[in-house]
């Protein structure tokens, strides 16, 4: 019998940084998928990053992960959304080549010396005495584990459809679902529940004249998510807008009843902020019409991805309603759009580790949690892949802070709030947000990844090396003034006053709109652009960042104080009846974690002090009587 | 009546009434009331409301016994000793703050009418008891939500089909919650002013006759009145209604030339009080008067002793006849609460000063999120404001959810692709 450390189950994005991680700090790790060749696969759009999304790729990169690298080096345009609107809210997006993206993933999962893979389809987890042991694969191979972590995505009793009466068993279009895995975990006590989500078909570039769109090109420069490679550039490929509008609204008005998600066909709840087109179009009567995407596939293919037309229509309906968008009228559908619905686990039942409760050493991650998205599996794969491999050498959970991380604010929204729908992150759900931006991902995390072992070698080194030279500008700011015959045309040239004398740069770089960087370079200073990014947010944001830090810091005193796992908070009569249910059903780790759970009032968190203070006092004096 | 509250309150219930029934609730059942001998203290009623629908929001029995010193006591010593303890002042009320049967603005307002002496503020706490100002708030913070979700739109949905809101939208939404702060925190002079009782202070020359009409308005003999002029001394203060409008009247030591030691320390007093004064009274039988502080509503001029006739400005009013002072009393009232008789139009309103502080926080941080609207503000830090103005309102009730902002987001625009 095979014998690992920590087995991942599957290979998405969630299960690639899952077996990433774990192999990183040392620990045998397996990576156990259905089917190798998707390893990697971008099932949905072919796009990374995003707002808050984009902030997570940077964070996982900066923990060593490959989400960042892969993005890079499948790169065919990039766009910085939200630039118009300040640093702290810049999110840098990034359309992929599908195919380029698997075979990195494929190839920087390789570089893991201590990460083996095997096809197999997992069916049993095998438990002794509460914990894991290992898995069995319906092939009949036996693997011996210490930790296991699954990352099933949407596979767990997948079910797609298009139209009535047309449900088939698959974890996406083309794979089949993985049921007995789902039975499994069931048997153990863990509960299971539905959720759906959608995909809009994909055409054949060659059956559409493209000249006919609005085309939405890149942004120039050569933005990186990684920290750590720079990968050479790809051939930049544009995006085409085009829109779905009253023709789009009959046809699909008419065939309602013929779509999966109204006929009635599929009870599970989907996403409210990815809606497909019958929902757009019976939620928002009025809207006159619904921008669409063009998304290149790959450089190598002219395929394209409508994306905003996410369907379950039956695939007759589909073409009609293709054909009824403004310059798409002879397109040929490659691949029809369909809905998934798929078994989750609600979240509340994991720790914060990503360990579940009922099972010690059973990690989850990723959609399989009940989110949506790349991004969301990638950074959840990862904690929990660390942690797994920290499990089998007994060391503590790492458990990011909701003020460090938006990972952090990630999974401690899973754990402690749950899902009703499908979870996507957004800048808004982050109390700190100025603070968790991807411009400083690596400043907020190379501590972690060095201490846990997940980044080494040479890369640790220049990643060090890259914080002090951007503190080096920081300190540049402050010590060199500019006169006033080089700083007045920079100051006039963002419609601000001039400068009477020599001034500090560190002053003038505070005004909107003025950059650090062009007022270091007017004092002789020639260092990149980019180096002087982090300073010059540091020094604009600085009254608000203060705050923020100094807000976080009395919230770590909330998530310092424990609270022990026995607490019989249904007899903590000065708390609300609401929070006494809430409480006892899912204790929490912390007080943070006792204040985020809704419903939970401030008065409830203050009596909460009081009682367990009260409790532990009367603990003691038990214990000291013996 | 005897209030039995908390999660054992049947099981003890029952140690004390024998035949004890929770079925049917909030009924009213006969019954004996024994100690635990089995002795019978006293005959009576009791009434059953099991949580959540009771006052405190856990079991509650209510006893009704026979008045008197014994009988009450004796029970309140049965229920004792069949394992009850005697409530903490204002416990039930703090149980059902904590039960979510009552939010803070009603607790107090409960408190206020506990407190209450005029009928006016009885009236004002009902209101607000009734959740009148928790209402008010309500409405600001839905309107915070509406202009975080706007933002929040702004910075999380940057591509979609409804376009940018513009800043224009953005910029009448802040508005318009910021003028009802502003309207809120309007009410808070005059409420504080009910429920405190306003300060009318009496003043006015040495023997204007202002410690016979504190006495006439009072309606007995407070102050010592003599013809020797400087005889008050010191400040009389005492709790009146005028037409069911509380006033803390003050009768004051009249302000002249003066050699005697004690009755210039009166005088400074005088000058304090009329300087903190609601409202002064100046009272003046036609000769010059001293220099008297000016006060938040200033001054009402009477002229005293007109039945002796007299000449000079003010209302003549006469002590000794009671000429005058039914429009006195009218006057007062108009001038400190703006309206004549009858509260029933009273509106919710900020009676504490806790309330005008978190007001007054969420009026700064809307001053700065316009600010952030303006050119070269970001809708990040905007929202960050608004983010303060929210939670000093969250300091009056409970606290608002990422949940609800993105529900007004989900809600109010067609996202995603």
């Amino acid at each position: 019998m095979d014998q690992y450390d920590v087995i991942v189950i599957g290979g998405g994005h969630a299960g690639a940084e899952a077996a990433r991680a774990a192999a990183a700090t040392g620990v045998r790790t397996l990576l156990l998928t259905q089917n190798l060749e998707t390893i990697g696969q971008m099932s949905c759009n072919p796009a990374i990053g995003g707002i808050a999304k984009g902030t997570v790729v940077r964070e996982v990169d900066a923990l060593g992960g490959i989400m960042g690298r892969a993005t890079d080096r499948a790169m065919i345009q990039f766009r910085m959304l939200n630039r118009s609107k300040g640093p702290a809210v810049w999110s840098p997006r990034a359309q992929c080549d599908r195919g380029l993206y698997r075979r990195a993933v494929r190839h920087l999962l390789e570089r893991e010396a201590r990460l083996s893979f095997a096809q197999g389809t997992a069916v049993e987890l095998l438990l002794d005495a509460g914990a894991i042991v290992g898995a069995r694969t319906r092939e009949g191979h036996t693997f011996a584990a210490r930790a296991i972590v699954v990352t099933a995505g949407t596979f767990l009793r997948g079910r797609i459809h298009l139209g009535l009466d047309s449900g088939v068993g698959a974890g996406r279009a083309g794979d089949p679902p993985s049921v007995e895995l789902s039975q499994a975990i069931a048997k153990y006590g863990l509960t299971i529940e539905r959720f759906k989500t959608g995909t809009p078909p994909r055409i054949d570039g060659r059956s559409v004249d493209l000249s006919r769109f609005p085309r939405q090109d890149g942004d120039p420069g050569g933005y990186r998510f990684s920290h750590h490679e720079r990968s050479a550039p790809l051939p930049q490929l544009p995006c085409y807008l085009a829109w779905a509008e009253g023709a789009v609204k009959e046809v699909v008005a008419a065939s309602l009843g013929e779509s999966a998600l109204y006929g009635g066909e599929i009870s599970g709840r989907g996403p409210r902020y990815c809606p497909s087109i019958e929902d757009k179009i019976v939620k928002f009567r009025d809207a006159e019409r619904h921008q669409l995407f063009l998304e290149p596939e790959g450089l190598e293919t002219t395929e394209l991805y409508v994306n905003g037309l996410s369907t379950s229509l039956p695939l007759t309906v589909q073409e009609r309603m293709v054909h009824a968008v403004p310059g798409l009228e002879s397109a040929r559908i490659t691949r029809p759009g369909y809905a998934i619905e798929y078994d989750y686990l609600p979240p509340t039942q994991l720790h914060h580790s990503l360990e579940s409760r009922a099972i010690r050493r059973l990690y989850f991650a990723g959609q399989v949690n009940g989110t949506t998205g790349y991004e969301e599996a990638a950074g959840q794969g990862l904690m929990a892949g660390l942690n797994a491999a920290r499990a089998t050498r007994a060391l503590e959970p790492i458990v990011l802070r909701r003020d460090q991380a938006m990972i952090g604010v990630l999974i401690d929204d899973l754990v402690t709030r749950g899902v009703d729908e499908p979870y996507r992150l957004f800048t808004s759900r982050a109390e700190y947000r100025l603070l968790l931006r991807q411009d400083n991902a690596l400043r907020r995390l190379l501590p972690l990844a060095e201490t846990t072992g997940l980044l080494g070698g040479e890369e640790l080194i220049a990643a060090g090396a890259r914080l002090r030279s951007e503190e080096a500008v920081l300190n540049l700011a402050g010590t060199v003034s500019i006169a006033p015959i080089a700083a007045n045309p920079i100051l006039e040239a963002a419609a601000g006053r001039g400068v009477a004398h020599p001034t500090r740069v560190r002053e003038l770089a505070r005004r909107s709109g003025v950059s650090l960087a062009t007022l270091l370079q007017a004092t002789g200073w020639s260092g990149p652009d980019e180096s002087a990014e982090w300073a010059d947010i540091e020094l604009k944001y600085e009254g608000y960042l203060e705050r923020e830090r100094a807000a976080a810091g009395r919230l770590e005193t909330l998530e310092d104080f424990h609270l022990d796992p026995q607490l019989p908070y249904t007899t903590f009569h000065t708390l609300s009846m609401e929070a006494r249910q809430k409480l006892a059903a899912n204790p929490p780790g912390t007080l943070g974690a006792a204040g985020r759970v809704p419903g939970i009032s401030p008065a409830d968190i203050q009596n909460l002090v009081i009682e367990v203070t009260k409790w532990r006092r009367n603990l003691e004096h038990c214990l000291a009587q013996g | 009546m005897i209030r039995l509250s908390g999660a054992g309150a049947f099981e003890i219930a029952a140690r004390v009434i024998p035949t004890f029934r929770a079925d049917p609730p909030r009924t009213a059942h006969y019954a004996a009331f024994r100690d635990a001998s089995g002795a019978l203290l006293d005959r009576g009623i009791y009434l059953v409301f099991p949580g959540p629908r009771s006052e405190t929001g856990e079991d509650v029995v209510e006893f009704q016994c026979h008045g008197g010193l014994s009988v009450p006591a004796r029970l309140v010593a049965a229920i004792e000793a069949a394992g009850a303890r005697p409530a903490h002042p204002g416990e039930f009320t703090r149980r059902a703050v904590t039960n979510g049967k009552l939010d803070l603005l009603q607790a107090e307002a409960l408190g206020d009418l506990i407190d209450a002496e005029a009928p006016a503020q009885a009236a004002a706490a009902l209101t607000q008891l009734e959740g009148g100002l928790s209402r008010r708030i309500g409405e600001l913070r839905a309107a915070l939500i509406e202009l975080l979700a706007l933002l929040a739109y702004d910075v999380d949905f940057p591509e979609e089909d409804d376009g940018p809101v513009s800043r224009d939208r953005i910029e009448a939404a802040r508005a318009a919650v910021a003028a009802g702060v502003e309207r809120l925190l309007g009410t808070a002079p005059l409420a504080e002013r009910v429920r405190r009782g306003a300060l009318v202070v009496l003043a006015g020359p040495p023997n204007a006759g202002k410690s016979s009409l504190f006495n006439a308005l009072l309606g007995r003999e407070r102050a010592l009145v003599t013809e020797v002029a400087g005889t008050t001394r010191d400040a009389i203060e005492a709790h009146v209604d005028f037409h069911g409008w509380p006033i803390r009247l003050v009768d004051t030591a009249g302000l002249g030339e003066t050699s005697d030691r004690i009755e210039a320390l009166g005088q400074e007093m005088s000058r304090r009080f009329a300087d903190g004064a609601d409202l002064v009274v100046v009272c003046d039988d036609g000769s010059a008067g001293g220099r008297l502080g000016d006060s938040a509503i200033g001054r009402l001029v009477v002229r005293t002793k007109a039945d002796l006739g007299g000449e000079g400005e003010g209302l003549p009013v006469s002590a000794l006849t009671g000429e005058g002072l039914p429009e006195l009393k009218r006057a007062i009232v108009e001038r400190l609460f703006q309206r004549g008789a009858g509260f029933a139009d009273l509106e919710p309103a900020l009676t504490r000063e806790r309330h005008r502080e978190a007001l007054t926080g969420a009026r700064e941080a809307l001053a700065r999120t316009a600010e952030q609207l303006g050119p070269g503000g970001e809708s990040v830090l905007a929202a960050h404001h608004v983010q303060e103005a929210v939670r000093a309102l969250d300091s009056l009730v409970g606290s608002v959810d990422v949940e609800e902002v993105l529900d007004r987001v989900f809600s109010s625009f067609c996202v995603g692709k």
